[in-house]
């Protein structure tokens, strides 16, 4: 992936996001919540259903704005920024059940992914055939409405279509989700080498171990705060995690 | 049985199918279905007749001036009318209400301005309305180039959703938060749509305005049988909508002439709305409606 | 709608505002005895009968119709045809006119099942201009243009009214007419109105039809036009096509949205300022219907809740300020659920047979296999996507199987409607709790005993003493039931303004008062903190102690643990295991679903089974893998 948009150095801070609250009306959901993601790392956002890791990630991409705090992203204040205005600087969101344009063909999902970018051919051509080398289905079935394909097909597509825009920072929302074993080892081997090609990652992910083994940090939330961060291996073996996402309570 | 009510037919039913593309371009981003459309397409022809054969402009700068003016004022509908109601919450319906204050101010405005009286409009050389018999039908030159011209149009629209822009249009009609969260911003396709789909009701009233003359009574039977084309060849299908507006049109002449005139409206409403009970999105309806 | 009112209101008062509100109808008498101002003060009344039906159905039921005119034209058509060709007393023809202006309502509603809202108003504004064009087409019937002349007043005890007696009567009416009105939207079938507008599925999980409230709402509405129409006629003394025109019954609508739709003085309010206003500028005659139009789009754009809404906010505004209330923390603590004793519950057993639904290319459910005992705690659990709420949503009838068999109570539910299955006893909650926020808490609750209540329309419209009784009885209940979950201190409070939490036991109020026998509860822990889930916990146990069947999909595995006799594990739409949760949870198939293993270690899974610490864990089929 090109790094021309890229042009920070590895390591620094890329997206930080500080003491935010956040609710839909009279219900809060996140109170004081901080988070910050390193450039060219996987971040690992992890916690319960409802612990509100959608309603943080809808507030970074804008679709939610924050009562409170603040969040930059690559230098710049984006708390107040319209959503398409923040994909445009770069930070794409996948939301939780890929919401692909179901009446649209496979095709024409892929080209709206690079909607707003302006390319010449040749190097759309390029993003496409990576795509279709990464996954091989969406070019055979190009021209079918992203409705008619399977559960894991459609999620092969969410991530297509996120490529497409070769973003500075990825936000995957549940990637594996209704995936069989085999597919999550695909969606994982695409997720580890986008960020081997440069770009960043916070990923939400119910598979949380499968999350934090290719994850450098995490973070841990419960009930609208966060309760840990810390390196991933670390998290990995925390009494935090145990109490906010498994067992023994 | 009189084969010119075949004839009559496609006119009006192409006059209804312009309506309801008119509908479909400013639906697709909005799933707004703006109930002043009717009152735009008889600006359209208010403003056209005025220009040309009152003032006696050349067609094509009256044509010119009555697109960006109607279009300019369905721009101003979506800033003032709709966009801010949309802005409090997608799901209401508050802009059924919003945009029938539009139509009753355009109505009335419109009627202070020109009375009653409807303006002759002569179709531009060479065409005429003059009448001649085509296998068995009485027609003008004026009807065959109004049913080529509909199909024409409505091709030419379609393509418009071929491209990037288009596409993200419909993007934005099925799922609005996925198509924000790919960079699109669904206000300034709204805006843009509302000037085109005004516009187009504007030509709509232009190219009306032989066949039935400029009138301000044009408006509500308009916007209903436009609204029937749109509905029955389901919202936002624009060659659904020109099946269903020679459907409507064919429907509605057969009725008048086995009925009454007066029987007209009677029969296509009972044709909209047995399709709808039948068929609630419409005879081309979509394959893939979200089902969460 | 308003919280509930406060009841203790003093003779005195009562007697006072009577008092008052003759002195202000009586000011047109007072103005221009048999003049202008009363034919115009008499119209008014008519309108404001129409109008409080009309806010009936668009207001609370949610339908949005711009086709009133003509149930008001049908009134008056009737009644002067009748009482002029056919010498028909005007009772007698007024009777006729509302009962053939409800058929139509009943003929109006039936669209309105299929279509969605906005379809549907434009329906019925074509239905206004085909019914103006059908006035004019059917001479023989409606004499045309002409219309009919000669309307006479009605007579009270053999005494025909002058214009001032009509004028009473009609302000009688009105008021009575007023009356009913909130009686109705305050009881079971108001409750279902705006459950049908905001929340059809909470409606149909109380077990009211959404089909027939519209029903009743169109039919209800439909009469009221009809009284106004005889009226109208009798007021006008000529009926013509002129007075029915298209723009007439959008005006209608008009007049409850600038009154505030759904607000219980919104149609008299917008009846009054719609009608009367343009009376009082006579000048601006020929722009009526522009300020007309920029007042409606001024209204809709700075007060959505029309001139009483606008009112009441800015009467709040003014009222000097009470204490803010904080801002809700995070994490609320419900007080200690009161120790209430509930009469037992027989539970329901629930049998799922290889039920299968799928959408579009997704497979939600392949071939799904559940057995839960009465009166025991199944649990369904797994990953996001799992085609767990599907699940319920499939048992509940809110989607349509595929294929399979549903066994509620031994009893297959095939073929029936989601509100017929809740009546079977089958109860639920939803994962995003699905309250009226417009009601408050308790009316929420009552909500659930739609289907319980026996007081019948018209004791409920009159407050008759049985009806009162029912009332007063399941408030109590639905007292009773808010203190059992633990938050009757809320049961004022709009149900918009509680905290999620409380939200979901309110919700699980509602499911009891309805009788439910099973209860379906759809991720109840999700977003619960510590404390609430302990309550949660407590709660659960003790409705089962009750005797009822509850299902629970979750993802809190030790709540599952704790409470569950028995789960079953979905994966990708298919059972990978079932059985008691101990050992299912020590397996470790199970275990990889939940926590992401690689697929490469993952045993196979008859070597899962050996390896499980009882070997009580079924595994019916092997997952499928899903072609890439």
């Amino acid at each position: 992936m090109t790094m021309a948009s890229n042009p920070g150095q590895t390591g620094e801070l890329l997206l930080s996001v500080e003491n935010v609250d956040v609710g839909y009306g009279h219900v809060g959901v996140l109170e004081g919540v901080s988070l910050s993601v390193r450039r060219g790392s996987i971040a690992a956002l992890v916690g319960r259903n409802g612990a509100g890791k959608s309603t943080l990630l809808r507030a970074i991409s804008g679709l939610l704005t924050p009562s409170r705090g603040r969040i930059v992203f690559n230098g710049r204040t984006i708390s107040r920024d319209k959503p398409h205005v923040i994909v445009g600087a770069g930070l794409l969101h996948v939301a939780e059940g890929r919401r692909l344009f179901r009446a649209q063909s496979v095709d024409d999902n892929l080209e709206l992914g690079v909607y707003g970018l302006k390319l010449d051919a040749a190097d759309y051509r390029r993003r496409l055939a990576r795509v279709h080398e990464l996954f091989p289905v969406l070019e055979e079935k190009r021209g079918l409405p992203a409705g008619a394909l399977s559960g894991g097909q459609q999620q092969m597509l969410a991530i297509g279509q996120a490529m497409m825009r070769e973003p500075v920072l990825l936000m995957l929302d549940e990637p594996s989700l209704g995936l069989s074993p085999l597919l999550v080892d695909q969606v994982f081997a695409a997720i580890m080498a986008l960020q081997q090609a440069g770009t960043t990652i916070l990923l939400v992910e119910q598979l949380v171990e499968r999350a934090l083994e290719i994850a450098s940090e995490a973070w841990v939330l419960q009930n609208g705060r966060m309760i840990a961060s810390g390196p991933a291996a670390q998290i990995s073996a925390s009494d935090e995690l145990r109490a906010a996402y498994m067992a023994a309570r | 049985m009189d084969i010119d009510i075949l004839a009559r037919g496609l006119v009006a039913g192409s006059l209804y199918a312009l309506v309801a593309v008119s509908f479909n371009i400013l639906y697709r981003p909005t799933n707004v279905f703006n109930f002043a459309q009717g009152e735009l397409v008889m600006l359209g022809a208010m403003v056209f007749a005025s220009l040309a054969t009152v003032l006696g402009w050349p067609w094509y700068a009256a044509l010119i001036v009555t697109l960006l003016g109607v279009g300019l004022l369905t721009l101003l509908i979506d800033v003032v009318a709709v966009a801010p109601v949309l802005a409090r919450s997608q799901h209401g319906t508050g802009w059924v209400i919003t945009t029938l204050a539009a139509s009753l101010i355009i109505a009335n405005g419109v009627n202070r301005i020109w009375g009653p009286d409807p303006i002759v409009v002569r179709p531009p050389a060479p065409l005429t309305t003059d009448t001649f018999s085509l296998a068995g039908m009485t027609v003008s030159a004026y009807q065959i180039f109004l049913v080529l011209l509909t199909i024409v149009l409505v091709l030419a629209i379609e393509q418009v959703y071929r491209t990037r822009q288009g596409k993200a249009v419909l993007a934005v009609a099925e799922d609005r938060e996925a198509a924000l969260l790919r960079g699109v911003n669904p206000l300034r396709l709204s805006h843009w749509s509302f000037f085109l789909g005004g516009a187009f009701a504007g030509l709509t009233g232009v190219l009306a305005a032989p066949v039935l003359y400029a009138s301000t009574g044009l408006g509500p039977a308009l916007l209903l049988k436009g609204f029937a084309a749109a509905a029955v060849g389901s919202i936002g299908n624009n060659r659904g909508a020109l099946i269903a507006g020679y459907l409507i049109g064919v429907t509605e002449a057969l009725g008048a002439s086995l009925l009454s005139p007066g029987y007209q409206e009677a029969v296509v409403f009972l044709l909209v709305l047995c399709v709808l009970l039948i068929w609630p999105h419409g005879l081309f309806g979509r394959p893939f409606a979200r089902t969460v | 709608m308003a919280a509930s009112v406060a009841k203790s209101r003093s003779l005195p008062g009562l007697l006072a505002q009577a008092a008052l509100v003759v002195l202000v109808l009586a000011l047109p008498l007072a103005l221009d005895p048999n003049g202008y101002a009363l034919f115009v003060a008499t119209q008014l009344g008519v309108f404001v009968i129409a109008a409080i039906g009309l806010n009936l159905l668009a207001g609370y039921a949610g339908q949005v119709s711009l086709g009133h005119g003509a149930f008001i034209a049908i009134g008056a058509y009737a009644t002067a045809l009748l009482t002029v060709d056919h010498g028909w007393s005007f009772w007698l023809a007024a009777l006729a006119g509302v009962v053939l202006s409800a058929l139509m309502g009943v003929l109006m509603a039936l669209p309105s099942f299929r279509l969605s809202t906005w379809y549907f108003a434009f329906i019925t504004l074509a239905f206004a201009q085909v019914f103006e064009k059908m006035i004019v087409e059917w001479r023989g019937l409606t004499k045309g243009f002409a219309g009919v002349v000669g309307v006479q007043p009605p007579s009270v005890f053999g005494h025909v009214l002058d214009p001032a007696g009509v004028y009473w009567l009609v302000a009688v009416i009105a008021i009575i007419g007023f009356w009913l009105v909130n009686n109705l939207i305050r009881s079971r079938f108001g409750r279902g109105f705006v459950a049908v507008r905001d929340a059809p599925a909470a409606a149909q999980a109380a077990g009211a039809s959404p089909a027939r409230l519209k029903m009743l709402a169109f039919v209800i509405a439909a009469c009221f036009a009809g009284v106004a129409g005889a009226f109208f006629a009798v007021q006008k003394t000529v009926v013509t096509p002129d007075d029915f025109t298209a723009e007439f019954s959008i005006f209608f609508l008009l007049t409850v949205v600038l009154g505030g739709l759904g607000t219980r003085w919104g149609p008299v309010v917008g009846a009054l300022v719609f009608f009367l206003v343009p009376e009082l500028l006579t000048g601006l005659e020929s722009w009526r219907m522009m300020v007309y139009g920029a007042a409606l789009l001024a209204l809709m754009l700075f007060a959505p809740h029309g001139l009483v809404g606008a009112a009441r906010s800015l009467f709040d505004r003014l009222r000097p300020k009470q204490t803010e209330p904080a801002a809700q923390p995070a994490e609320t603590v419900p007080p200690e659920a009161a120790h209430v004793e509930r009469p037992a519950i027989s539970g329901l057993a629930l049998e799922v047979k290889d039920l299968r639904k799928s959408f579009g290319g997704v497979v939600a459910l392949g071939g799904v296999d559940l057995s839960v005992r009465p009166g025991t705690c199944a649990a369904i659990v797994g990953p996001n996507g799992s085609g767990k709420t599907t699940l319920l949503n499939v048992v509940g009838a809110y989607y349509r199987r595929d294929a399979g068999q549903v066994l509620l109570g031994g009893r297959e539910t095939k073929g029936l409607s989601p509100q017929q299955i809740a009546g079977e006893g089958l109860g639920r909650t939803f994962q995003t709790p699905r309250l009226l926020g417009e009601l408050t808490v308790l009316d929420n609750v009552l909500l659930g005993a739609y289907r319980r209540e026996r007081a019948s329309l018209a004791g409920t419209m009159l407050r008759l003493p049985a009806a009162a009784s029912e009332t007063a009885r399941l408030r109590a209940e639905a007292m009773e039931l808010l203190a059992f979950v633990g938050v009757a201190d809320r049961a004022d409070d709009l149900a918009s303004e509680t905290p999620h939490g409380h939200q979901r036991l309110v919700e699980i109020a509602r499911a009891l008062m309805g009788g439910a026998r099973l209860i379906m509860l759809d991720e109840p822990a999700a977003g619960l903190s510590m404390t609430e889930l302990d309550r949660l916990e407590q709660l659960i146990r003790r409705i089962l102690a009750l005797g009822a069947t509850v299902v629970i999909v979750e993802h809190h595995l030790d709540l599952v643990a704790s409470i569950a006799s028995h789960v079953t594990v979905l994966d990708r739409g298919v059972v990978l295991a079932s059985g008691a949760p101990q050992a299912v949870f020590a397996d470790a198939t199970v275990m990889a679903a939940y926590m992401g293993e690689r697929a490469l270690n993952e045993q196979a899974p008859g070597q899962a089974a050996d390896d499980a610490a009882t070997g009580d864990v079924s595994r019916p089929r092997p997952a499928p893998v899903e072609g890439a």
